[in-house]
């Protein structure tokens, strides 16, 4: 499928700030379930940045502003051809051993409640993840059939029958699982991306997981709708956590990141 | 190459050693004159005045009620919430030059260090009376000591040069305080001969700039208000004037533009503090007034230390 | 172990002079008396007025200390340096092999030769270096090596220091101090100079600047600042190397680049030796609450535009855990035998050590595994039952956090004390710098425990130091 992102984010420097240094994880690469059409960051500075890949094979920029004045706006926009492989990505140069995945950070500690009954299970790595992915949705909560309206934050709003309290957002899934697969020692990480929301659904920034296989190698799971990623993910970071793929960090922050736009349309 | 936080060290590390030197030799005048003072309550007035060119008396007054010598020195000599104290002058010169400890010479840095290691081992409450003078004379035979070391050991570049910079521009500033504080017993007036009042003034000002002494021998004549004013603000020979100040920040600051090949605001600011005391009489300063006179002094003396911060990246 | 007499450099058990020491024994013969304490007050002055300070951790703000020095040099033998120091050499090179290894392919994990958890669930492993190259694959450039002594032949490492290790300018200072001390027994000894080491410390770190720094790269010392307890070493070291002195404040990052600020501008900067710890290092990326590091420096380090010396992450290399597998890690990488023993370490989560360890605690060692400078450390002959009684309780609610070792006999050397000359327990940490080749300087420092019968040698714990001379041949 081709699929156009465009997506908007703000930080604030203090107001007197000497340097804003800002790191960036807003560029995807191609792979097996997607090849890069077109895509561009855009910022004050970011003709002068730094480019580099991080520890977890990310592209990452290194941008500098000196006495910035009020918000800095970050637009990403480009085109992306996605491919469904079932969540299969397999096993792709330049990454880390999948051996990392299984340190478990503040972020990523699941309860045992979680994962115990497969601590020793004969079913195949497979089925296992299957399973956590399963449990992870009945422990935090999904969709009722027919609605699946996704917010950018992740959260839902339900309209049938009164207002139900709002599911929690996509990172909260990710690391649930991310976090349950690691206390069985499977490597397993946090990926960031886009979802295109199905007919009349909402665009998001997402968040899902990935789990290695050694037979199959890395495969993707996304626990927040209960499906491997289809031609509707679109995949731009991978990591440890929610933390070391935040997509825009600042220093010195004083506010969060304010998503102003995100726009995910077939193309 | 330098780093712009080395510049700004040495140049406060130079002011911080002038500032404790000035803050001795206002405590010796305001003690000298307490002790002379016939007049009922006239002691505690004296050294309020004192603490006034020294521009602490409001930190003072928040802190104690009544001012007698021995309150009044433990506050000027070792109270570290002063932060103009001779204690808190003496730590802040000595933090400086451990932050730029190579980029000064061991003499340099040995007399700094000595001086406060002795100093911070001095117990206040062993420091009174006829002790009190002699650690006043300490101090300020320390701070030459450390001259001493600056002139005769350290390469004339960019960091001598930030050194003098900081020592003259707050010299300057004390002498540019002194005056204002008592301006009003140096303005020309109806009456030729001072009163017993003004010449005590007259003695308190003289004495803060070590002056009393050299002004004898540069004017062979009794107390003047006119001449006072002149000795401390125009005479390019007496060390404490705002024209000699004005004159050495000037040099050292043209020092800088010669070894960085490039001239920037802060040579332009210390040009308009020197053209202040420059070609002019002490006729045409008071015909604009001596206060006003000073104010602006003062508000150009400031302006070169934030060109100097602007032009080499201080913090 | 406790039971037999410790080692004594000096003295053999008949109560003759060891050969090395022949001549300082004529020496303090000679010596009239009070000579020795004439020394050891003029040895104080120097210290204090050079300003060689550190600040006690836990005491009044702002209060520094010389810290003792002793005027009596630990003397080495040409040979038994030799040995030493190739057993030093294979140790720093298998290290630095393992920090490429487990940042890279993780290749000994795969082997199993370690367990994969105790690194990768390691709070000193950082993820962050995962494949980032090195200037000429070094890891930890400066190392210093914690040696004790037990017996005429016997020596063992009793930590490795790879992530910022101190004390190297006491090494130079005891010497500088020595020669103006006793400059006639100098004439006596061939001493191998040590005043070499800020030159070879340039050599290294200009040796492992990035490619395109150019023939002269641009060298700053990153320190914490004027309070830090080192702070004299990082002036002393940046001003031996003509190395700029910076504090966080002063670099920046620029378009992935790092400078300095200086009075004519921005000045590019090469290669760092950062004396500020991993999680201070840069705020971006690292603890995001840090003041006293660079925004962005990581990642210029990760886009290849500058070098930092530690790179961060060598702590793993010399976490107490961990410590326990090194002659492994000597024998994966380099196919030797290792040359330098470790003390051996007794496992507390094994139920059957543990059981052991908590019934004879009085004669051992037990050491917090993320500890250090003697703090978290307990000495079971010199502690009391309440301390002893207090130690198992630790152990068994935390056994991962405690190694424990048997309480070695570490060597004396003869020490000037209030009651004259007598033998205090030294260990020895020489100093290694490893770029485009490894290089050791002769000796090192020597810490010896002051208090008579202690095992402590820690400065913040009333240790001194003594020059420590490596006799030519």
């Amino acid at each position: 499928m081709r699929i156009a992102i465009r997506h908007q984010l703000s930080v604030t420097p203090p107001a007197g700030t000497a340097n804003a240094v800002l790191q960036l994880l807003l560029t995807p690469q191609g792979g097996p379930t997607q090849s890069i059409e077109s895509w561009s960051v855009e910022m004050a500075g970011i003709g002068n940045a730094g480019r580099f890949i991080d520890a977890y094979g990310n592209i990452a920029h290194l941008v500098n502003q000196s006495r910035p004045e009020g918000e800095l706006v970050v637009t990403v926009k480009g085109v992306i051809e996605t491919t469904d492989r079932h969540g299969v990505l397999g096993r792709i140069g330049g990454e880390p051993v999948p051996a990392l995945y299984r340190r478990v950070t503040p972020l990523t500690k699941a309860p045992v409640a979680l994962y115990g009954k497969y601590r020793n299970a004969k079913e195949t790595r497979l089925d296992i993840l299957h399973g956590l992915m399963a449990r992870v949705g009945e422990a935090l909560g999904v969709d009722a059939p027919g609605q699946s309206q996704m917010q950018a934050d992740g959260g839902q709003s339900q309209g049938q029958g009164g207002v139900a309290k709002p599911l929690p957002p996509a990172s909260d899934y990710a690391h649930s699982f991310v976090g349950g697969a690691r206390a069985l020692d499977i490597p397993a990480r946090y990926v960031t991306g886009y979802l295109m929301g199905a007919e009349g659904g909402v665009a998001a920034f997402h968040a899902w997981a990935e789990a290695f296989d050694d037979g199959l190698g890395w495969i993707g799971f996304d626990p927040r709708l209960q499906i491997c990623p289809t031609d509707r993910h679109v995949r731009l970071a991978a990591g440890l956590d929610g933390l070391s793929t935040q997509p825009l960090r600042l220093v010195p922050a004083e506010d969060g990141v304010r998503e102003l736009e995100v726009s995910v349309a077939a193309a | 190459m330098m780093l712009g936080r080395t510049a700004q060290n040495l140049f406060w590390l130079s002011r911080y050693v002038e500032r404790a030197e000035n803050m001795a030799r206002l405590l010796e005048v305001g003690y000298r004159m307490s002790l002379t003072s016939r007049r009922e309550g006239g002691s505690s007035e004296h050294l309020m005045s004192m603490m006034q060119a020294a521009e602490v008396d409001e930190a003072f007054a928040a802190k104690h009620k009544t001012a007698d010598v021995d309150t009044v020195a433990h506050f000027m000599m070792f109270d570290p919430d002063n932060s103009s104290s001779v204690y808190s002058c003496l730590l802040a010169a000595r933090t400086n030059a451990r932050s730029v400890r190579t980029a000064i010479t061991t003499d340099m840095w040995e007399s700094m260090n000595g001086a406060w290691l002795e100093y911070s081992q001095i117990k206040p409450r062993d420091v009174r009376g006829a002790k009190l003078l002699g650690l006043l004379q300490w101090v300020k035979q320390r701070s030459h000591e450390f001259r001493g070391a600056l002139l005769g050991t350290i390469l004339r570049d960019d960091g001598f040069a930030f050194l003098q910079a900081g020592n003259f521009v707050e010299r300057a500033d004390n002498t540019a305080r002194i005056l204002d504080m008592k301006y009003y017993v140096l303005l020309p007036r109806a009456t030729l001969v001072g009163g017993e009042l003004d010449i005590q003034q007259w003695t308190l000002i003289l004495r803060a700039a070590s002056a009393h002494r050299s002004y004898r021998h540069v004017y062979h004549d009794r107390y003047k208000a006119q001449n006072i004013a002149d000795f401390l603000i125009l005479r390019p020979e007496m060390p404490r004037s705002l024209n000699f100040c004005a004159q050495f920040v000037q040099q050292n600051l043209d020092l800088l533009a010669d070894f960085y090949g490039r001239k920037q605001e802060c040579q332009e600011a210390a040009s308009q503090l020197l053209a202040m005391v420059e070609d002019t009489s002490m006729e045409k300063i008071f015909s604009h007034g001596l206060h006003e006179f000073l104010t602006e002094f003062i508000a150009r003396n400031n302006r070169v230390t934030d060109a100097l911060s602007e032009s080499y990246n201080f913090y | 172990m406790a039971e037999t007499a410790p080692f004594d450099e000096m003295y053999n058990a008949d109560g003759s002079v060891r050969e090395p020491y022949r001549a300082l024994n004529a020496w303090l013969e000679e010596q009239p008396d009070k000579a020795l304490t004439l020394m050891q007050s003029d040895a104080e002055a120097i210290f204090r007025k050079l300003g060689i300070t550190f600040a006690v951790y836990g005491s009044e703000e702002g209060t520094e200390k010389v810290i003792p020095f002793d005027v009596i040099p630990r003397i080495i033998a040409a040979q038994e340096w030799r040995k030493l120091s190739k057993g030093i050499e294979q140790r720093v090179k298998a290290l630095n092999a393992f920090l490429y290894d487990i940042y890279h392919r993780q290749e000994i994990l795969k082997a199993g030769r370690i367990p994969e958890k105790l690194i990768l669930q390691n709070a000193a492993f950082a993820p962050e270096m995962m494949g980032l190259e090195p200037a000429k694959g070094v890891y930890a450039h400066i190392i210093g090596v914690d040696i004790v002594r037990v017996g005429p032949d016997e020596y063992y490492v009793l930590e490795d220091n790879l992530r910022t290790p101190s004390g190297v300018s006491y090494m130079l200072e005891d010497r500088e101090a020595m020669m103006q001390l006793a400059p006639d027994l100098f004439h006596r000894c061939k001493v191998a100079p040590v005043e070499t080491y800020p030159e070879n410390l340039r050599r290294t770190l200009e040796s492992v600047a990035p490619a395109g720094a150019g023939q002269s790269p641009n060298i700053a010392v990153l320190t914490p600042g004027i309070y830090n307890s080192a702070y004299f070493e990082h002036s002393f070291l940046a001003d031996q190397m003509g190395a700029q002195l910076c504090e966080g404040p002063d670099l920046f990052v620029d378009g992935g680049k790092v400078y300095m600020r200086t009075t004519t501008g921005p000045e590019r900067v090469d290669v760092i030796y950062r004396r500020i710890d991993d999680d201070y290092l840069d705020p971006l990326t690292f603890r995001p609450d840090s003041m006293l590091g660079v925004p962005g420096l990581f990642n210029a380090y990760r886009a290849g535009n500058v070098t930092l010396v530690n790179a961060p992450g060598t702590g793993i290399a010399d976490d107490k855990a961990v410590y326990t597998y090194v002659p492994e890690i000597v024998e994966f990488y380099l196919g030797e035998k290792a040359l330098l023993s470790n003390v051996p370490t007794y496992n507390c989560t094994d139920e059957e050590q543990r059981n052991w360890v908590l019934a004879n605690i009085a004669d051992l060692v037990v050491k917090e595994v993320h500890g250090s400078g003697g703090y978290g450390m307990m000495v079971g002959p010199t502690s009391t039952k309440a301390m002893h009684a207090e130690f198992r309780r630790k152990i068994e609610a935390r056994p991962d956090n405690y190694i424990v070792q048997p309480t070695l006999a570490l060597s004396t050397c003869p020490t000037y004390v209030n009651a004259g000359v007598a033998p205090r327990h030294v260990d020895l940490r020489p100093y290694v710098l490893v770029g485009d080749r490894v290089r050791i300087t002769p000796g090192g420092l020597t810490r010896v425990a002051l208090k008579k019968g202690s095992l402590v040698v820690n400065s913040s714990q009333g240790g001194g130091t003594k020059d420590t001379w490596v006799l030519e041949d």
